[in-house]
């Protein structure tokens, strides 16, 4: 599959289970130009419609009825890894959201995000950027530091930043740009934004190998196929 | 009253022991009746009671003043006869311990009063029966008198007990689902606020500051949702303030031109030092509005670092001049040393001032006490 371009219909995705906001965002984003392949109001509609709509993007709120929007992350990206999930919240409930970036979300908004900044995200998820806010990249930053002082003995899975994703990552908390933040360091925009990719990735590997490491521990790995 | 009906259950119970207890002396005793006829006949009347009286207590609206009053009657007038038929030579009496059913469920049913006043009642019947008070008599007497009352008062503390349990309970229930509607209400209040925001935005005009407004209450409210999350979270001892919670509050006075990022997970500091720190960044923030606008966004980034505590203030004006603070406090405006440095330096802390074209950025690190410990 091509990646996104602009000249393209990016295939849209709304799940949200309050009708005005799910007409206001299919309105904006068609009004854009994407195609809003489907949309569904609660965790089970989303994941039962997700395989034929085939979306390339999913705005996703979070507070929907069960399957919560971290369940809802995790499969359609099991399901299609090439799919990307941007995080439409109201609440910004921050476990929440920390937890849906662990799941694989590579973009959050605030629903008071203007329709310009709504469509801007999109697209720039559809191509495999990452949209951080001020405030996910201060969730993130702490989330690494707590995976740091945590237990004592060393773990070799435990994720680390390096100097640079920090620095980075603390920049973008700080509310600069990425183009703000190449200046000052002297990088490339794509280099910032792999820094910040990085952050995510290892966030999301991080999360992967304990839940894998959990059910291997509980005997849920389904082992049959070894014994 | 789940109490009083479980004792009651469990006195049944023990009603029947201690019949079958006063059975079994009396058939072994059987040559110290005088009038064996008698003897079994008052033996059969203590059966037929027990039998009674374990049905009659099951139910609570059976078991009246009449059914207690005639539980002791029986009791008092088991002992009674019993030198009638057993004759003078009396050592026992036909009942025996048989007679601690009707103490009991006195005691139960009328807590300690109850306990004493049927242990007093029993006491009397079987003195008024005796020639002579043996040292065994007195004991059995003294247990009476004694175990009425102790009886009916751990009955009362058990009921006290439950009842305030029951209603921690329901304290803790009807909490538990304000909370769940608070959120559910919470969150459709935010989707429609920020869906005015954005669509009067769009309309432009006055739907504009309505727009505007209900952007700020959305923020605000969204902050207070925070701050209330966090409240059992953070499991803060008493005279410590969450910096989170306290910073947020900075987000909600004037969103979106604030935004604050912190680790998500409360950050618990002294009460007295948590204010001054957030003094400091409210001064700060002063001065964005101040000297770059009040409309220019500024943003504060909270770190937890392992001894200490980094707070970045940053906004993107024009710099702020070199030796311009110099200059300031000369002409005696001591706005920036006093609220800022003065207040950085008297909690051990450190500031350090980055300041250009593109923007002015404070970093304020704030050593932590007893950091570790936590």
């Amino acid at each position: 599959m091509d990646p996104a371009t602009d000249s393209e219909q990016i295939r849209v995705m709304v799940v949200d289970d309050h009708p005005m906001w799910r007409d206001a965002v299919e309105r904006d984003l068609e009004a854009a130009g994407f195609a809003v392949v489907g949309v569904a109001a609660t965790g089970s509609e989303a994941l039962a419609r997700f395989p034929a709509a085939r979306p390339q993007v999913v705005v996703l709120d979070l507070q929907i009825p069960p399957p919560s929007g971290v369940e809802v992350t995790r499969e359609v990206l099991s399901q299609d890894p090439s799919a990307r999930v941007l995080i439409l919240s109201a609440s910004g409930e921050q476990a929440d959201v920390l937890d849906a970036v662990k799941a694989g979300a590579t973009g959050y908004l605030v629903k008071s995000a203007s329709r310009e900044e709504l469509i801007r995200a999109v697209r720039r998820v559809a191509q495999g950027d990452t949209v951080f806010t001020p405030g996910l990249a201060g969730l993130v930053l702490g989330e690494f530091r707590r995976l740091s002082d945590g237990p004592a003995e060393p773990d070799p899975d435990r994720p680390e930043l390096t100097e640079r994703e920090t620095e980075v990552l603390k920049m973008v908390a700080k509310g600069l740009s990425y183009k703000q933040i190449a200046d000052r360091l002297v990088l490339s925009h794509r280099t910032v934004q792999n820094h910040v990719q990085n952050t995510l990735r290892k966030l999301q590997m991080h999360n992967r190998v304990q839940l894998t490491r959990y059910a291997i521990e509980h005997g849920l790995d389904g082992g049959d196929e070894d014994e | 009253m789940a109490v009083e009906d479980r004792l009651l259950r469990a006195l049944a119970v023990l009603r029947w022991v201690v019949l079958a207890n006063a059975i079994g002396l009396n058939l072994w005793r059987y040559d110290n009746f005088e009038h064996p006829v008698a003897g079994l006949l008052v033996v059969l009347g203590l059966v037929a009671w027990t039998a009674y009286a374990t049905w009659a207590y099951r139910s609570a609206a059976r078991r009246t003043a009449w059914l207690l009053a005639a539980d002791l009657a029986v009791a008092v007038g088991a002992i009674l006869v019993s030198p009638l038929v057993k004759g003078d030579q009396l050592r026992a009496t036909i009942p025996g311990f048989w007679v601690m059913g009707a103490l009991l469920a006195w005691a139960v049913h009328y807590r300690w009063r109850g306990g004493l006043f049927a242990g007093a009642c029993l006491a009397a019947a079987d003195l008024a029966i005796r020639e002579h008070v043996t040292q065994a008599n007195y004991g059995n007497v003294f247990l009476l008198l004694i175990g009425g009352p102790i009886v009916g008062y751990m009955c009362e503390s058990l009921q006290r007990m439950a009842a305030e349990r029951d209603r921690a309970e329901r304290a803790a229930a009807a909490a538990e689902e304000r909370t769940r509607l608070a959120r559910a209400v919470h969150d459709g209040v935010l989707q429609v606020l920020a869906l005015v925001q954005r669509r009067g935005t769009e309309l432009g005009g006055e739907f504009a500051d309505l727009g505007r407004m209900a952007g700020e209450q959305e923020g605000a409210l969204r902050s207070l949702i925070r701050q209330q999350d966090s409240v059992p979270a953070d499991g803060a001892e008493a005279g410590e303030l969450d910096l989170v919670a306290e910073l947020e509050r900075l987000e909600a006075v004037r969103p979106p031109v604030v935004s604050v990022a912190t680790p998500g997970t409360a950050v618990p500091l002294p009460a007295a030092v948590a204010r001054e720190v957030v003094a400091v960044v409210s001064a700060c923030l002063d001065n964005v509005a101040r000297h770059v606008g009040t409309d220019a966004p500024a943003w504060v980034l909270l770190e937890q670092v392992p001894d200490a505590v980094v707070v970045t203030v940053r906004d993107e004006g024009l710099g702020i001049p070199e030796g311009r603070l110099d200059e300031a406090a000369a002409e005696g405006r001591l706005g920036v040393r006093d609220s800022i440095l003065g207040r950085v330096a008297e909690l051990g802390g450190d500031a350090r001032l980055t300041t250009g074209g593109d923007g002015t950025e404070w970093e304020l690190t704030f050593p932590r006490a007893g950091a570790g410990a936590g």
